[in-house]
């Protein structure tokens, strides 16, 4: 009974996170657009243009954040079983496959590009999670010495 | 409880398939027969609950959905994941189809992959967002009737999700249409409770 208990392994996991995502950018979507849509439109119209905004808009990006986390989680799980370890580089390797998978209807060099991107962007995260855990952890304190060995007699 | 009341009970099997109760999980089976909880230590109060000999509470999950689950958090991700996938795998499919019967008479094959990945990448998403966002409201709506009503989940907390969402999603269109989608939508709850029952009989949630 060790391990993180508060996700679930691995094939389930990638449903979960499909729907976190989704639900993550549909939520937030609904709030960014409907401020966004507050905002451009005129007045006496405002209420209609943050209907409009929400419902157009709000699907689509929850479907961008779900097809994004989606797949990562599916790469990420793939790259685990591949790989047998579970470091940071998983997360690195699998923001590059994601970021090429989404560009490939884009062409060779478009792919290339994003996949490299998207590696980049997650080993700044993967790398900032680590620098938090380190000023989270609590510092080591030194034990407490004698300052000098007493005297023989 | 368990093991002073009546010695015929402990022959039967430990109620671990009783899972309202799972993170009480009583152990009669493994104890010797004149075991008394409450003659273990006066103080500890042992004998009031049962003994329990795992505390499940802390990292609790529910086991009496399809899939385990840890709260309405977990619950909405599985329950919107599940079917935005469905969704876009049924769009995606319906575009293939779509796609495959459009360029039938195209000649040159790069020119008809991307006639297909058009229309694929078109049905797909937008039936995958579509019902990806009623799923969000139809878990959100059942976690709060649920939490409402004190955590207790019956198939017609569903049925009442099912409708409220389905009455949400037409409500700029009316009142008839949306009484069409609230029927549908309780209609897709009350099947969704029917296939629950057939796949894991006597278990109810989500």
């Amino acid at each position: 009974m060790s391990g993180d208990h508060s996700r679930d392994p691995c094939p389930m996991v990638i449903v979960n996170d499909f729907g976190g995502a989704f639900a993550m950018g549909a939520i937030g979507g609904t709030i960014w657009h409907s401020v966004k849509g507050f905002r451009n439109s005129p007045v006496g119209e405002r209420w209609q243009g943050v209907k409009s905004a929400v419902r157009l808009r709000a699907p689509t990006l929850g479907g961008n954040f779900g097809a994004w986390g989606g797949m990562f989680s599916f790469f990420d799980c793939t790259v685990k079983a591949v790989r047998k370890t579970e470091d940071p580089w998983n997360s690195i390797i699998s923001g590059f496959l994601v970021g090429g998978a989404l560009a490939v209807r884009g062409g060779w060099k478009h792919m290339r590009n994003s996949a490299i991107i998207c590696g980049f962007i997650l080993a700044g995260m993967e790398g900032a999670g680590i620098a938090m855990s380190r000023m989270m952890a609590e510092n080591p304190v030194a034990p407490a010495l004698p300052e000098a060995p007493l005297a023989a007699a | 409880m368990w093991f002073s009341s009546s010695p015929k009970e402990e022959t039967a099997p430990a109620p671990v398939a009783e899972t309202n109760r799972s993170h009480q999980v009583a152990a009669p089976s493994v104890l010797p027969a004149g075991f008394d909880a409450s003659k273990l230590h006066p103080m500890a109060g042992l004998g009031s609950g049962g003994l329990e000999y795992l505390d499940l509470e802390s990292n609790s999950q529910r086991a009496d959905g399809l899939i385990a689950s840890r709260g309405w958090t977990e619950d909405l991700s599985y329950g919107t994941g599940a079917v935005y996938l469905v969704g876009l795998s049924v769009g995606g499919l319906y575009g293939l189809a779509e796609g495959m019967r459009k360029s039938a008479d195209m000649g040159s094959a790069k020119l008809r992959l991307n006639t297909v990945l058009n229309s694929v990448t078109r049905r797909g998403p937008y039936l995958g967002n579509t019902s990806g966002v009623l799923a969000i409201l139809y878990n959100v709506i059942n976690s709060s009737i649920d939490y409402a009503r004190g955590g207790t989940h019956e198939d017609a907390n569903s049925l009442a999700a099912g409708a409220i969402t389905g009455a949400l999603f037409r409500l700029s269109k009316g009142v008839r249409p949306m009484l069409i989608s609230s029927a549908l939508l309780t209609g897709v709850a009350g099947g969704w409770c029917v296939l629950k029952r057939m796949v894991a009989p006597g278990e109810e949630k989500r």
